[in-house]
């Protein structure tokens, strides 16, 4: 009984040292980021060492962070309807891209011929960054939505491919082998046993593609938009409004984050025996 | 299909990968409930012998005949366990148990009634929901061979199976898998380079020359059951089965 | 919508005349000059910053919160800020390639750090190296691959990078050329620009592989 006693206590001392450790580190991460803040209040506010336009304090960014969600000035909406617009139109380009080139990617890679005739059309569109497809767009289909979801749709589908493709190609021969034993058709073979394979690179191909297209979206935004935080930030440029560009900096790096976190959180819970 | 009739019948099974002759002229049968072991020397193609007999790997030339018919994996209730791991990584154990009713299409409620019994025949009943990922070399082999059980087989093929495993569990699974043979009556096509194995667990051994490989010695395993490795017949067959491998 | 021989045509005709200041050869120069500027500060500071991070757990705890927080803001979201700061520029243009490299490379460098083998450290320490040589000796180098593949990733981010910078506002280079082909409503030209951007991208990925290849013959990651 004592020798339980000892060795239960050497673990929970251990566990504490370590839940010590993390805190500390933890500490030191956020006295870092108010250091930070600090420095970069000091010298604008109280220092004023760049003009405001250029360089607003974080309580400027702040207030006017606040003051976006319900005010419409400098460009005509509200923060909340630039959101909405924005993830609106990067959602609708992105699960184009995901819905047609992922089945893409597995056909590909399980039917030879169709192999053969989409490879070479796709891997001249490959290379091509889909920042590119801008101008092309904006001139075909002009300005507004339809623009920019063709250039997030080629900015999402190309990862979806590739990564459904690598995936199916990596099928375990053993696997297919077991499959046919037992007498599986070519149709079992690819639903029981090559997709199932496949769902962890076909989940990384809708990660990645969900970061381009957010980037895309952005990118469209900026060069040609009336709404969404692209354009949000760009009109805040031209009056001089460095704040609101900050706020829709930020804005975009956030929502970035949510996407990233809403999909790990999809494949912890649809993709199964992964380590 | 009376017991003790032809369940496999092989006639010239000739293989060979480019220039190289692997398989020549091979020639038996087996006679249902049989537990065979096929023995030879290391790379002598045992492992092609089993992939050619499945039609996994195209042939120069021969039959395959199940119950009188051309092998034909789809009709024919046939298991294989493979030398390598396959359990699937991403189905739980009593999902991967089922993998086999389920490629055959039987009804939900046969296949849980299947992978049940079996389940607790291997062991893993506390386990059913555990990946394999989380499982450990022997429990995997153990899936394996539920998955191989649950379908019921008229042949079960048998590819060094227990190759990697620690002598201890060697002997555990090889009791249960005459165990199970000795429950189910199911035909056994059983592949290994370990004598003291195959003379264990086989009623038929047929012994193989090297490449390009023919049938060297066809015998019958009458030993009793259960089998002592210690006793002195035991031991003379597996000496005599030695000697016609060391000399090919 | 120029059909395919218009296009092609348009191509040579840019490699031998000038199109805007200069020819093709002289707007892909001046592209890949801005890239490979604002890829080697990119560079040489992700690393050293990635190192440091995955080495040591301080500098880890100080720098990862704003590093969190600027990550993932994509380079084009920056170009308004730039602009205000440095103007329309060179400098302007190399700080958005700066960004659009710099955050792969300080992770996959960190990641790099993290994942060596503590049993190779270990093997080191017994063996009597002092923690510079084991920096030096073990983890480095295990960590190259990780760098380096973090390199590959950020190359490709900076030549996106580039162009965004270039089409916002530049006199030469390949962004200019599409965004001035979409100015004139001219898909001809737009097109001429976008397939000598797909083949210099090309070209900067396979020599990033043969590269790879060369130097880490030892690390066999099959595509």
């Amino acid at each position: 009984m004592a020798k339980k006693n000892a060795r239960d206590s050497r673990i929970w001392l251990s566990i504490q040292k370590e839940k010590k450790e993390k805190r500390k580190y933890v500490l030191i991460s956020c006295a870092s980021l108010l250091t930070f803040l600090l420095i970069w209040e000091l010298c604008t506010d109280i220092l004023k060492l760049a003009p405001s336009y250029a360089m607003p304090s974080p309580l400027k960014v702040f207030r006017s962070f606040v003051a976006k969600l319900y005010q419409t000035a400098p460009d005509g909406s509200t923060l909340p309807v630039h959101i909405g617009v924005s993830v609106y139109t990067a959602l609708l380009g992105f699960l184009m891209g995901a819905v047609i080139g992922s089945p893409l990617g597995i056909l590909m890679a399980w039917f030879k011929t169709l192999d053969r005739i989409v490879k070479p059309v796709f891997d001249v569109l490959r290379p091509i960054p889909p920042i590119a497809w801008i101008p092309i767009m904006l001139v075909v289909l002009g300005i507004g939505t339809a623009s920019k979801v063709a250039v997030i749709f080629m900015a999402s589908f190309v990862p979806c491919v590739i990564n459904a493709y690598s995936g199916i190609k990596q099928t375990n021969e053993v696997h297919i082998w077991v499959g046919k034993t037992f007498g599986a058709s070519r149709s079992q073979l690819l639903f029981r046993v090559a997709i199932p394979t496949a769902m962890p690179m076909i989940f990384t191909g809708i990660k990645v593609s969900l970061g381009a297209s957010w980037m895309a979206l952005v990118a469209a935004e900026l060069l040609a938009s009336s709404s969404g935080l692209g354009y949000m930030i760009q009109i805040a440029r031209s009056v001089g409004r460095a704040d609101i560009i900050i706020v829709g900096m930020l804005m975009i790096g956030v929502i970035s984050m949510l996407f990233s976190a809403a999909l790990e959180y999809l494949e912890r819970r649809f993709v199964k025996g992964v380590k | 299909m009376t017991p003790g009739d032809n369940i496999v019948e092989v006639r010239n099974l000739t293989k060979s990968f480019g220039d190289l002759l692997v398989l020549n002229d091979i020639s038996f049968d087996v006679k249902r409930g049989d537990f065979l072991c096929i023995v030879g020397p290391t790379g002598c193609g045992k492992t092609t012998f089993l992939n050619s007999l499945t039609k996994l790997y195209d042939i120069d030339r021969g039959e395959m005949l199940v119950n009188g018919e051309s092998i034909n994996l789809k009709k024919h209730n046939v298991a294989y366990i493979f030398q390598e791991y396959s359990t699937m990584q991403w189905l739980d154990v009593e999902q991967n148990i089922g993998f086999g009713l389920k490629i055959k299409k039987r009804p939900k409620e046969e296949i849980q009634e299947k992978v049940d019994k079996v389940i607790k025949l291997v062991g893993l009943e506390k386990y059913r929901h555990y990946y394999p990922n989380q499982l450990s070399v022997s429990m995997l082999q153990r899936v394996v061979i539920a998955r191989a059980f649950a379908t019921e087989p008229a042949l079960l093929l048998m590819d060094e199976p227990y190759g990697h495993l620690d002598l201890q569990l060697k002997y555990k699974l090889e009791d249960e898998l005459i165990n199970l043979w000795e429950k189910t009556g199911t035909t056994v096509i059983f592949i290994t380079h370990n004598i003291e194995e195959a003379v264990y667990l086989s009623n038929r051994i047929i012994v193989l020359t090297n490449k390009p490989t023919t049938i060297k010695r066809e015998m019958l395993n009458g030993l009793p059951r259960p089998r002592d490795i210690a006793s002195p017949d035991f031991i003379a067959l597996r000496d005599q089965v030695t000697e016609l491998i060391k000399w090919w | 919508m120029a059909g395919p021989e218009e296009v092609f045509a348009l191509i040579c005709k840019y490699f031998i005349e000038p199109v805007g200041r200069t020819t093709l050869f002289g707007h892909i120069g001046a592209s890949l000059g801005r890239v490979l500027i604002g890829y080697s500060i990119a560079s040489l500071a992700g690393v050293t910053l990635g190192l440091a991070m995955g080495y040591s757990k301080t500098v880890r705890a100080i720098a990862a919160p704003l590093f969190n927080i600027v990550r993932p803001i994509p380079a084009v979201a920056w170009i308004p800020m730039t602009i205000l700061w440095l103007g329309i520029g060179e400098a302007a243009k190399i700080f958005i390639i700066f960004i659009g490299g710099f955050a792969n490379t300080v992770i996959n460098s960190m990641s790099g750090v993290r994942t060596v083998d503590p049993v190779l450290i270990g093997a080191a320490q017994l063996l009597g190296a002092s923690k510079w040589q084991t920096f030096r000796r073990v983890i480095l180098p295990s960590s190259f691959p990780y760098v380096f593949a973090g390199l590959q990733i950020s190359l490709s981010g900076s030549w996106m990078s580039v162009l965004a910078a270039e089409m916002v506002s530049s006199h030469e280079g390949v962004g200019w050329l599409i965004i001035t082909g979409m100015n004139n409503a001219n898909t001809a030209q737009i097109m001429a620009g976008m397939i000598p951007i797909g083949v210099v991208g090309f070209i900067l990925v396979s020599l990033m592989r043969w590269i790879e290849k060369k130097l880490c013959a030892w690390n066999d990651r099959s595509r």
